[in-house]
């Protein structure tokens, strides 16, 4: 049987451009789909643990624990930027990354040669180190206070890190670290939707028609992910 | 009574040549390949009512590939005991029936039997079109004869030992097939008589419809109420409310036959062969007789139906919110002609939900049709729903909105899994296949990147001051704008 849509051209009244008509169907297969490849589970696969103690200690910061709730480590946040930099994210698999080397402006976005990967890796040893010159220590043993004045002077550009540009560096790590808290959590992170319980959003929800008019009253179905939430299996 | 289980024995091995259906439907519906009357042989009268009862017959999605040439068979029906391959029917000498008589035809239509390989499997519905009358199978005789030849000679016989031999038929012949033209009844009115024909007949509905015992022989007793095959259950067509025809009206069955579609539901898989191929090209006097027969179908029994378990109830209701109420809704309404509404369906609610777990595990796409040009497609969720969660899903919606029907296990949804093996068909990105640019467009080496040849090259961007919105004198509904924050710097995220 012949497969695939067909098309004819009509001439539509009024105009010199022909309209034109689509009949049959786009191809489509039983069981076709393109499915959402979920986080793997268990402990760090990039992070050496010198590095997972940094991201622990420095996620914990930008987004604590508070009276609202969990912070980034109760939603699994370092092990969400752990299976990030393992894939294809991390490997830069769809960027660019070759030369010319211009010396970019501030709205080119990610500019340097290493893939985020090399990025993370070479910041987090090149922190340690001078925070091993500043304190005698690596930046997961300093105190909380200090770890928040290294984290701004980090951001303000300030401290100078051996090979890389540590104020890029936080600006990725505050991304990566924003993205775990509220990514679905079939990508490792806003383990158990704390995040989205903490901002009210519904998730992967198609059906939000009866509640467009609802003005100012809480959203009443908890949120949902691309894998489910709880009370689809019994 | 040795002899009697033995017999039985070798019957139940050829039940596999009864149960294949066609899968695979085509995409999009093709007309008939016109006949050339040119030649005396037939009266072009004749030979236009052949293409007609052709049609009516179904006879073309079944003997033709897709892509292939029209009635030049070799399409595979896949059964489980191996593939039956259809028949090339243009009038090639070699290779189809360019050598057959008339009487040659009919002994197929009527008796099962081929001139070339002897028994056929009823796959080929011989069951149901022996009841055709003589002038109608020679008027299809004189279409098949005129439609252009094709030299095809498909590999028809990949059944293995011992399905193969095409002689055990006659057993099978025996016990279940009563040839006989259909006998008109003279206490009904002529159009029913002639739905009757059309059903019983070149329809064939009950291959689908009427329901199978173990040997493969229809149940006579349970004409139309519903029956199974693999990957589908064909629902009911009796008078039933919950599960048949009853509720349904004249009108939305007529509408169902023309378009393949009305507020009830939408016709796919084989179905939507039968409507584009066959139903939606009747004539409206054949829909209506068909129609008027189907009305006369006693209701089969209600079936008594134990209350669905509360677990399998909670999770099923909130599987539906949060993947099926987009398109069916809350409320199992659907959208009127789009999206079947859930909430008393036929299909949903019968006795062996086979049809709706294969909708939820792979999908399914609706069969364009004239009228109705445009394919929907429900999405396949066995990637994503495990077979306990599609078994309650179905369960909760199987007895919601005044619907009521037996539990669905999660093993009957495996089963069903298993057999149709989903799986994802769309391939992953490959990795570094996104690589960009090709090597020979690399630029040269201390080319400035800025440098890219249009009039903004190289223009840097704008102070972050002259871009704040609290510096810019813009008009001054501009100030009602709520502030926001440019900064992602400042967004430390919530707490």
């Amino acid at each position: 049987m012949p497969e695939g849509p067909t098309h004819s051209t009509v001439p539509t009244p009024g105009t010199a451009v022909p309209g034109r008509v689509v009949a049959g169907s786009e191809p489509w297969q039983p069981g076709a789909a393109a499915p959402e490849i979920a986080s793997s589970a268990g402990g760090y696969v990039f992070f050496k643990p010198a590095e997972a103690a940094f991201v622990e200690a420095a996620v914990a910061r930008l987004i604590p624990a508070d009276e609202l709730g969990g912070g980034a480590i109760e939603a699994d946040v370092p092990l969400f930027i752990d299976r990030q930099l393992n894939g294809d994210f991390g490997n830069a698999t769809r960027w660019y990354m070759q030369g010319p080397w211009g010396e970019p402006t501030k709205t080119q976005g990610y500019q340097t040669r290493l893939t985020p990967a090399q990025f993370y890796r070479a910041a987090i040893q090149a922190i340690d180190a001078v925070s091993t010159r500043m304190h005698g220590q690596a930046f997961a043993a300093l105190n909380g206070d200090r770890q928040d004045d290294f984290l701004r002077v980090l951001e303000s550009g300030a401290i100078a890190l051996d090979g890389v540009d540590g104020q890029a560096f936080f600006g990725l790590l505050l991304q990566n670290t924003i993205e775990g808290f509220f990514c679905d959590p079939v990508h490792g992170g806003n383990k158990d939707m704390i995040g989205w319980k903490l901002i009210g959003f519904p998730g992967a929800r198609y059906e939000q028609r009866f509640f467009l008019k609802a003005f100012n009253q809480p959203f009443p179905l908890p949120p949902v992910g691309i894998a489910g939430r709880r009370e689809w299996s019994r | 009574m040795r002899k009697g289980a033995v017999l039985a024995a070798a019957v139940l091995f050829l039940t596999v040549a009864l149960v294949g259906r066609a899968v695979g439907q085509p995409k999009t519906i093709r007309a008939l390949p016109p006949p050339n009357v040119s030649g005396a042989r037939f009266s072009p009268q004749q030979v236009a009512a052949g293409r007609y009862l052709v049609i009516l017959g179904d006879c073309m999605p079944c003997h033709t590939v897709t892509g292939g040439a029209a009635f030049a068979g070799g399409r595979p029906i896949p059964t489980p005991f191996g593939p039956l391959v259809s028949a090339n029917i243009t009038p090639d000498r070699e290779t189809g029936l360019g050598g057959w008589s008339s009487d040659d035809f009919y002994r197929a239509l009527h008796e099962g039997k081929s001139r070339k390989v002897g028994n056929l499997y009823p796959a080929f519905p011989y069951i149901h079109y022996t009841k055709v009358s003589r002038a109608d199978v020679d008027a299809i005789y004189a279409y098949l004869q005129t439609i252009p030849a094709v030299t095809s000679d498909p590999k028809r016989d990949q059944l293995p030992f011992p399905y193969r031999i095409r002689q055990l038929m006659a057993v099978w012949n025996w016990l279940f097939f009563e040839p006989g033209a259909y006998d008109p009844d003279p206490n009904r009115s002529a159009e029913w008589n002639r739905g009757a024909y059309l059903v019983q007949g070149l329809g064939h509905c009950g291959d689908c419809h009427t329901p199978r015992n173990v040997l493969g022989g229809a149940e006579r007793r349970k004409r139309f109420r519903g029956g199974a095959f693999p990957g589908w259950f064909a629902p009911d067509l009796t008078d039933n409310r919950s599960v048949g025809l009853g509720s349904w009206s004249d009108a939305e069955l007529l509408e169902f036959f023309r378009t393949g579609r009305n507020v009830r539901t939408a016709a796919t898989g084989e179905m939507g062969e039968v409507v584009a191929y066959s139903t939606s090209q009747m004539t409206d006097g054949d829909l209506r007789a068909i129609i008027t027969y189907l009305r006369s179908l006693p209701a089969s029994p209600e079936a008594t139906v134990s209350l669905p378990g509360r677990e399998a109830m909670a999770a099923g209701e909130a599987i539906y919110r949060d993947q099926c109420s987009a398109c069916h809704r809350m409320d199992g309404s659907g959208v009127r002609r789009l999206f079947p509404p859930l909430a008393g369906n036929a299909n949903l609610q019968q006795a062996n939900p086979r049809t709706v777990a294969r909708l939820v595990l792979v999908g399914a796409q609706t069969m364009p049709t004239d009228p109705r040009p445009t394919a929907f497609t429900m999405p396949a969720y066995a990637w994503k729903l495990s077979d306990r969660q599609i078994a309650d899903v179905l369960t909760y919606a199987r007895n919601s909105w005044g619907n009521r029907a037996a539990a669905v296990s999660a093993e009957d949804v495996a089963k069903l899994r298993r057999q149709l093996k989903p799986r994802a068909a769309i391939a992953p990105v490959p990795r570094g296949s996104m690589l960009h640019p090709a090597p020979g467009t690399l630029a040269k080496p201390g080319t400035d990147s800025r440098d890219n040849g249009t009039a903004h090259a190289g223009r840097a961007a704008a102070p972050e001051a002259d871009r704040n919105p609290r510096n810019t004198t813009g008009p001054p509904g501009n100030m009602d704008l709520p502030k926001h924050k440019p900064h992602r710097h400042e967004a430390q995220g919530p707490g």
